[in-house]
C-alpha cells in the first residue's frame, strides 16, 4: 500500500512537471466526437470524416467563412461556373499554381501542379464501383457518360484513361462538365467533400492504404494520426496565398472576428483534433483548458448554462458561447408501411397533436431551438416564420382525433415500438417523455434501444415503426429536405418513412428541374402542405447548438457546410497565458 | 506420458474450440450486429448500391459459404481488410496490442502484487481484527459499480485536482504513462477486491490440510509452516488464477479504454461493433481465444509441474 | 419448535451469533422488504410521477435524494429499482450457480470425453471477451428483465465450473477419495458424499461473485443501452445518467443508486462469508491454531 502511495507521489508530481509548459502553446486543441474511419475524401459521408478530410483536401468550391446564409465562393475553382443556357453545360476555370502537398509518390518531391485532370480522375474514383464511395449520390445519374464508364468500368471494358463525354478538359486549367439534365444545385455539389481533388500518383503509390496518407492542396497536411486518439496537422508549408476573408456579419464586427483581415492562411501552425467519442471526458478536457473548443452535440447545454445564461463559474473563466442555428430538423419519423400507422391519417395527426413540443425543447434542448413547422429550417427557401403547421400541440383534438381514428382512448391498439436512435441516456429520456405524451391520448410505445448499426439497419429494411432522428442538410438548398419524401428514395434511401405520394412526386420532380424562382417557392410550399397534412413525419424543432470555447481562440465561427474552419483559427497567446491558470 | 505428447494432444485439441469459437462469433455478430451494407452505403444510400455492396463484401453467398470462408481465413491467419478502415485487420491488432497491454499489464501486475501481499497478511492473521478489516475493506471496494469509480475517478482526480489529463495517448513511451496512471489506479482498485479475496481462500485452503497440522504438530514454527508449505502449495490455485486472467489483459479493459481514449485492441474491437465491422470482430475475437488456450495450456503444465499427484491425460 | 431446530444444527447456531452475519441477513431482509412493498404498492408510489417543473430538485425533506430530470423522486425510484435488481441478481445467479457446479463436477470427477466436452463449450465460451458476449446475448435476446438475467445466467458459469473441475481433479486425486473409491464406493456417491462437499465452500464464494458481478453488470449494460428496458427504475440507469449530471453538482442521482446498491452488496457479501465460516466444517476444527 506505502509503495502504491509513494509511486503514485512520484508519478504525479512528474505529470504536474510536464503540464507546465503547455501555456505558451500557439497550436490549436480541437475535438471530433466520433472516431475518423478514414481519410479519403469520397468516403467522407459522416460530418466527422467530412470535418477531418477538409482540412487537408479542398474542392472546387467552399463556403464564405464568416456570411451567412451560406456565401458559396471559389477554392480551386478560379470563379464560379460559366453556364450554357440550357443550364447543362458548366465551364470552370481553375486556379493556376496550385500544388499537392509532397509525397514520395510525386517524382520532384516537392508536390505536383493540380491540373483540371486531376478532377476528372478523382471523379471517376468517385464513380468506380468498387470503391464502394458513400459519396456516389452527389454525381449519380447527373453527369453524361458517368453512369455508364462506372457500368463498363465493373465489366472491365474501360479504365480510368478512358474518356467521358461530359467530363472533358479543355486545356490544363479549364473543365467542361455536361449534365444529363439540368440541376439548377450543381455547383452546390461541387463544394462537397467527396468531390474534392486527390492525386493519382498517391493514389496508385499508397493503393490500398491511401486512406491513411491523405495528399491534398488543402492549408494543412497529416502530420499523426493515432487512430481513436488524434490528428494532427501541422501547416502546408506551400500553401498558396489564400486571405483570411475581410468581410463578415456585423457580429463578426464585434467579436472581433475581422482583425485578422487580410492575414495569410492558414492562421495556425499547429492543429491538433482530438478524438473523444465519450461526452464526459471531452468536457473534462474542455473545462481544464486541454481543447480550444467542445460539442456538445446531444445538446445538453446543462453544463455551462445555468437555466438559459451561463453558469457563473464558466463565465468566469472567460469561456465564451458561440450561437450556431443548426440548418437541420428533428423528427418523429413513421413508418408508412406499417398496417395500422401506415393506413390511418387521423391516428398519426393525433400523435402529432399529443406532443407538447415546447416541453420537450425545453427540458432536452435546454430551451435552444425553434419548434419546426414543417422540415424546412429557417434561411432556406420556402421557410415562412408566419407558417403554423396544421397539427400541433392539442390534447384535446388529439383525443377526439383518437375516436375519428376509430382507436378512442387508444382501446384496439397494440404497443408500437419506438427505435432510439443510440443508448445515450439523453435518447434514452427523449423516448421516456414521448411514452409519457403519448400515454396521455392511450398510445402505447416500447422502448428500442439500438447502436447505430442496428438503428441503421431498422431503418433501411423498413422494420422500425416509429423512430427519432435528425436530417442535418448535405447542401444549402430546401431540396436537400424535401427529397426525404420523395418516393423513388424510400428506404433504403433516405425517405425512411417510405411515404409515396403521387402529388407530391410530380411536384418534387418539377421542382428540382426549376432554379430559384417564385413558382419553384409555391410549389415548395404545396408540398410542406401536403407533407404537414399526411404526417408521415412529426417535425420538432431545429436545433441552435451552443458551442462553448475559450476565450483565448480566436475567429471561431464552426458552421455545418463550413468545414475547413481550423485554417481561419488562432490562438491569443496573452489571453491563454492569462486564463489558462483560471481553469 | 510424456509432456511432449501431452501439448500435442492439447494443441490437437485447440481445433475444436477454435472451430466452436468461429461458429459462436459467427452467429452472434451476424445474427445481432448492423447490415454493413447499409451501413457503407451511407444515408442517400439506393437498393442497387446496396446489392452491390452486398455481393462486393460477400454477404450475398448463403451463410454456410461465408462461414466456410471465414474459417480459411482463420487457418491462414488473414482476415483482409476492415471493412469500413480498409486497413489490413493484422496491422490494426498489433497497433492496438501495444496500448493494450500498456494499460494492462501494469495494472494487473500492481494489483497481483498488492491483493496477494495483502491475501498472506491477512490469513497469517486469520480471524483476528486485520483480517476482519481487510475482508470487510475488500468487500466494500467490491460494493461499487466499475461504472461508478470511472465516473469518480475522472471527475475528482482529472477534473476537480488535476493531477492528470483526462484523456489522450502519446505514442511514445515516455509520453504515455502520464495518460495511464488514472486508469492503472481504477483498474488497480476495481481488481484489489476479489484479488484478495480468491487468494486469501487459497492460502486458507492450504492452512487447513492435513500435513499442515503434521508441520505443527512436528512443533514447526508459524512462520515456518508459513513459508515452507503453505505458501508453496496454495501457489498452485494462485497460478492457475493468474495465468487464467493473462489473455484477459488483451481485450479486458474495453470500457477504461474507451473512456480514456486509449487505442487498444479493446478500443478497436467496440469500434467495430460500432461499424458491424464483420472481419475486424472476427479477427480480435479469434486471435483472443488463440491467446486464451495458450494460457489455458500453460496453466494445466504448470498445475501438474508443481503437484505431480495430477495425472496428465 | 423452530429455535429448537436451529439448535441441533451447530453451523447454523454459530450463524445465529454471528453479528455480522444477522446484521447483513437483517440488511438483506429489508431490501427483500423494500421491494416487496414497493412492488404491491405500498411504498415509494410516486416513482412514476412527473412533473416538469421541478426537475433536478437538490435533496430536501421532501425528496431525501432529491428529484430528476423529470422531477421524478429519486428515492422513490431507487427503492424500485431494488426489484430490478434482486431480480436480476438471485435468478441469473442461481441460473449460473447450476450450470457451473453441474458441469464443473461432470468433468472434474470423469475426466477423458465428459472432461473435453466441458473444456470444449467453456473454453469456447469463455475466450470470447465477456462484456462482448454478454451484450450479444443481450442483443440477441432483447430488452427486458427476463431476457437480461438468462443473457447473465448463461454467461456467468465459466469461473465456477472451472473452479469446481479443478477442485475435483485434486481431490479425486486425494488419499480420502481414492480410499472410497478403494472400498467400493460409486461415482454418485465419490461425487455427492465426499467430493462436492468439500468444493462447495467455493461455489458459495462464487454465488456472492456472480450475484454481485450480476448487479454490477447491469450497469455496465445500461452503460451500453442494453440494460433493463428504458423507464423500469434500475440502479443502472440512473448511474448511467449520473455520469453527464454530475458536472451540474446532480450527484443525487449518482448517490441513491450507488447508496443502495453498495448496501445490498456489502450485505450479501458479508452474509456469504459467514456462512462460509459457518458452513465448511473443517475450518472450525479446534486444530485451527489461531484461536
Amino acid at each position: 500500500m506505502k509503495v502504491l502511495g509513494i509511486l503514485v507521489v512520484i508519478m504525479v508530481s512528474l505529470v504536474s512537471c510536464t503540464k507546465k509548459s503547455q501555456v505558451n502553446d500557439d497550436t490549436i486543441y480541437g475535438v471530433i466526437d466520433a472516431n475518423i474511419k478514414g481519410l479519403d475524401p469520397i468516403q467522407a459521408a459522416d460530418n466527422y470524416m467530412i470535418k477531418a478530410v477538409s482540412q487537408i483536401y479542398e474542392g472546387l468550391y467552399h463556403y464564405h467563412y464568416l456570411k451567412r446564409p451560406l456565401q458559396l465562393e471559389p477554392q480551386l475553382a478560379e470563379s464560379l461556373p460559366t453556364i450554357s443556357p440550357d443550364g447543362l453545360t458548366y465551364t470552370i476555370k481553375i486556379k493556376k499554381g496550385v500544388y499537392f502537398q509532397d509525397h514520395e509518390a510525386f517524382p520532384a518531391r516537392k508536390g505536383r501542379e493540380l491540373t483540371a485532370h486531376d478532377f476528372i480522375y478523382s471523379w471517376k474514383r468517385l464513380a468506380d464501383a468498387s470503391h464502394k464511395a458513400t459519396g456516389w449520390w452527389v454525381f449519380d445519374g447527373r453527369i453524361q457518360g458517368l453512369n455508364e464508364w462506372r457500368q463498363e468500368l465493373s465489366q472491365g471494358k474501360v479504365n480510368y484513361d478512358s474518356p467521358i463525354s461530359g467530363l472533358t478538359a479543355k486545356d490544363k486549367y479549364t473543365l467542361e462538365i455536361k449534365l444529363t439534365k439540368a440541376f439548377p444545385l450543381f455547383e452546390i455539389m461541387l463544394a462537397l467533400p467527396p468531390t474534392f481533388a486527390v492525386a493519382r500518383e498517391v493514389v496508385e503509390k499508397t493503393g490500398n492504404e491511401f486512406l491513411n496518407h491523405p495528399v491534398g492542396t488543402g492549408p494543412f497536411l497529416l502530420k499523426e494520426w493515432i487512430r481513436n486518439s488524434k490528428i494532427v496537422l501541422e501547416a502546408n508549408p506551400n500553401y498558396r496565398t489564400e486571405l483570411y476573408p475581410n468581410e463578415g456579419e456585423d457580429v463578426d464586427r464585434e467579436l472581433s472576428r475581422l482583425e485578422d483581415a487580410g492575414k495569410k492562411l492558414p492562421l495556425a501552425k499547429k492543429v491538433v483534433i482530438q478524438i473523444m467519442p465519450e461526452r464526459q471526458p471531452m468536457w473534462l478536457s474542455f473545462a481544464r483548458g486541454e481543447l480550444d473548443h467542445a460539442i456538445i452535440p446531444k445538446d445538453n447545454y446543462s453544463q455551462v448554462f445555468n437555466g438559459k445564461t451561463l453558469r457563473e463559474d464558466i463565465r468566469k473563466k472567460g469561456i465564451q458561447i458561440l450561437n450556431q442555428p443548426r440548418p437541420d430538423v428533428t423528427f418523429i419519423g413513421i413508418n408508412m408501411e406499417h398496417p395500422i400507422l401506415g393506413k390511418n391519417k387521423y391516428l398519426r395527426q393525433a400523435m402529432a397533436m399529443a406532443i407538447n413540443n415546447q416541453i420537450s425543447i425545453d427540458t432536452f434542448y435546454n430551451g435552444r431551438g425553434i419548434p419546426a413547422q414543417s422540415p424546412l429550417p429557417p434561411g432556406f427557401r420556402g421557410y415562412k416564420k408566419s407558417y403554423k403547421k396544421p397539427y400541433d400541440f392539442d390534447l384535446q383534438r388529439a383525443q377526439s382525433y383518437m375516436i375519428k381514428a376509430g382507436f378512442p382512448d387508444g382501446k384496439g391498439l397494440p404497443t408500437f415500438r419506438f427505435e432510439l436512435t443510440n443508448a445515450s441516456s439523453w435518447s434514452r429520456q427523449m423516448g421516456e417523455f414521448l411514452q409519457q405524451q403519448w400515454a396521455q391520448i392511450g398510445i402505447k410505445i416500447k422502448l428500442i434501444p439500438n447502436n447505430w448499426p442496428q438503428f441503421d439497419k431498422k431503418l433501411k429494411s423498413r422494420q422500425a415503426e416509429i423512430f427519432f432522428m435528425a436530417w442535418t442538410a448535405d447542401y444549402p438548398d430546401s431540396e436537400n429536405f424535401l427529397q426525404l419524401f420523395f418516393s423513388k428514395n424510400i428506404s433504403p434511401g433516405p425517405n425512411n418513412f417510405n411515404f409515396v405520394n403521387r402529388d407530391y412526386d410530380q411536384m418534387y420532380e418539377k421542382m428540382s428541374l426549376l432554379s430559384p424562382s417564385p413558382e419553384r417557392l409555391a410549389l415548395i410550399r404545396k408540398m410542406v402542405q401536403l407533407v404537414n397534412e399526411e404526417v408521415p413525419a412529426i417535425f420538432l424543432l431545429h436545433r441552435v447548438f451552443r458551442l462553448p470555447y475559450q476565450g483565448w481562440l480566436r475567429n471561431y465561427k464552426e458552421y455545418p457546410g463550413i468545414n475547413d474552419f481550423y485554417q481561419y483559427l488562432r490562438i491569443d497567446l496573452e489571453r491563454k497565458s492569462k486564463l489558462k491558470p483560471k481553469l | 506420458m510424456s509432456l511432449l505428447r501431452y501439448c500435442i494432444r492439447r494443441i490437437f485439441f485447440a481445433l475444436p474450440i477454435l472451430f466452436g469459437i468461429t461458429l459462436v462469433t459467427f452467429i452472434l455478430f451476424h445474427l445481432v450486429g448492423g447490415d454493413p451494407a447499409f451501413l457503407i452505403a451511407g444515408k442517400n444510400a439506393s437498393l442497387e448500391r446496396v446489392a452491390s455492396i452486398r455481393s462486393e463484401l460477400g454477404l450475398d453467398r448463403s451463410l454456410l459459404q461465408q462461414y466456410i470462408s471465414f474459417v480459411k481465413q482463420t487457418v491462414t491467419f488473414d482476415w483482409g481488410r476492415s471493412w469500413s478502415s480498409q486497413e489490413r485487420v493484422m496491422d490494426m491488432f498489433w497497433r492496438g496490442l501495444g496500448p493494450s497491454l500498456s494499460l494492462a499489464l501494469p495494472a494487473f501486475l500492481i494489483s497481483f502484487l498488492i491483493s496477494l501481499g495483502i491475501a498472506l497478511l491477512s490469513s497469517y492473521y486469520r480471524g483476528q481484527c486485520f483480517d476482519r478489516g481487510v475482508l470487510i475493506a475488500c468487500l466494500a471496494l467490491m460494493s461499487f459499480s466499475y461504472l461508478v469509480y470511472i465516473i469518480l475517478f475522472q471527475y475528482l482526480f482529472a477534473y476537480k485536482m488535476g493531477l492528470f489529463p483526462i484523456t489522450g495517448w502519446d505514442p511514445s513511451w515516455s509520453g504515455r504513462w502520464q495518460y495511464l496512471i488514472l486508469p492503472w489506479m481504477i483498474s488497480v482498485t476495481v481488481s484489489i477486491g476479489p484479488g484478495v479475496l480468491i487468494y486469501r481462500t487459497a492460502i486458507l485452503d492450504e492452512s487447513l490440510q492435513g500435513y499442515v497440522r503434521t508441520a505443527r504438530a512436528k512443533g514447526l514454527k508459524d512462520t515456518a509452516v508459513y513459508s515452507q508449505h503453505i505458501l508453496k502449495n496454495a501457489l498452485v490455485p494462485i497460478l492457475t488464477i493468474v495465468i487464467m486472467q493473462m489473455p484477459l489483459m488483451i481485450t479486458g479493459s474495453l470500457l477504461l479504454e474507451s473512456f480514456f481514449g486509449i487505442p487498444g485492441v479493446g478500443g478497436l474491437l467496440i469500434q467495430a461493433i460500432q461499424n458491424a465491422d464483420f472481419p475486424v470482430i472476427k479477427a480480435m475475437t479469434v486471435i483472443g481465444s488463440i491467446f486464451y488456450m495458450l494460457f489455458n495450456l500453460l496453466s494445466d503444465l504448470v498445475l501438474t509441474a508443481v503437484d505431480p499427484r495430477i495425472e496428465l491425460k | 419448535m423452530k429455535s429448537s431446530v436451529l439448535k441441533t444444527h451447530p453451523s447454523l447456531n454459530r450463524l445465529c451469533h454471528n453479528p455480522v452475519a444477522l446484521f447483513s441477513a437483517l440488511m438483506i431482509s429489508l431490501y427483500l422488504a423494500l421491494a416487496l412493498f414497493s412492488a404491491l404498492g405500498w411504498i415509494a408510489t410516486d416513482f412514476q410521477t412527473i412533473a416538469n417543473d421541478r426537475s433536478y430538485q437538490p435533496p430536501s425533506w421532501e425528496y431525501w435524494f432529491g428529484t430528476d430530470l423529470f422531477g421524478r423522486n429519486v428515492l422513490s425510484r431507487a427503492i424500485h429499482a431494488t426489484q430490478t435488481a434482486l431480480l436480476v441478481g438471485l435468478f441469473s445467479t442461481t441460473l449460473a450457480t447450476v450450470l457451473g457446479l453441474f458441469f464443473g463436477s461432470l468433468a472434474g470427477y470423469f475426466g477423458g470425453r465428459t472432461d473435453d466436452l466441458v473444456v470444449w463449450l467453456y473454453t469456447t465460451i469463455d475466450s470470447i471477451p465477456y462484456i462482448l458476449l454478454v451484450s450479444a446475448f443481450a442483443f440477441m435476446l432483447g430488452q427486458g428483465i427476463l431476457n437480461l438475467l438468462i443473457a447473465l445466467g448463461l454467461t456467468s458459469w465459466i469461473q465456477l465450473c472451472r473452479l469446481v473441475r479443478s477442485e475435483f481433479m485434486k481431490h479425486k486425486a486425494q488419499d480420502y477419495v481414492q480410499a472410497a473409491k478403494a472400498l467400493g464406493a460409486g461415482s454418485r456417491r465419490q461425487i455427492f458424499r465426499h467430493i462436492l462437499p468439500n468444493v462447495f465452500h467455493i461455489a458459495l464464494i462464487q454465488f456472492s461473485l456472480i450475484f454481485v458481478n450480476a448487479i454490477k453488470i447491469e450497469v455496465i449494460l445500461s452503460y451500453l443501452g442494453l440494460g433493463v428496458e428504458p423507464g423500469t427504475p434500475s440502479w443502472g440507469m440512473m448511474i448511467d445518467d449520473a455520469k453527464l449530471e454530475l458536472h451540474q453538482g446532480v450527484w443525487w442521482n449518482l448517490g441513491a443508486a450507488t447508496f443502495f446498491m453498495f448496501f445490498l452488496i456489502l450485505s450479501v457479501n458479508l452474509l456469504n462469508d459467514s456462512l462460509r465460516d459457518a458452513l465448511d466444517p473443517k475450518w472450525h476444527r479446534p486444530t485451527s491454531s489461531k484461536n
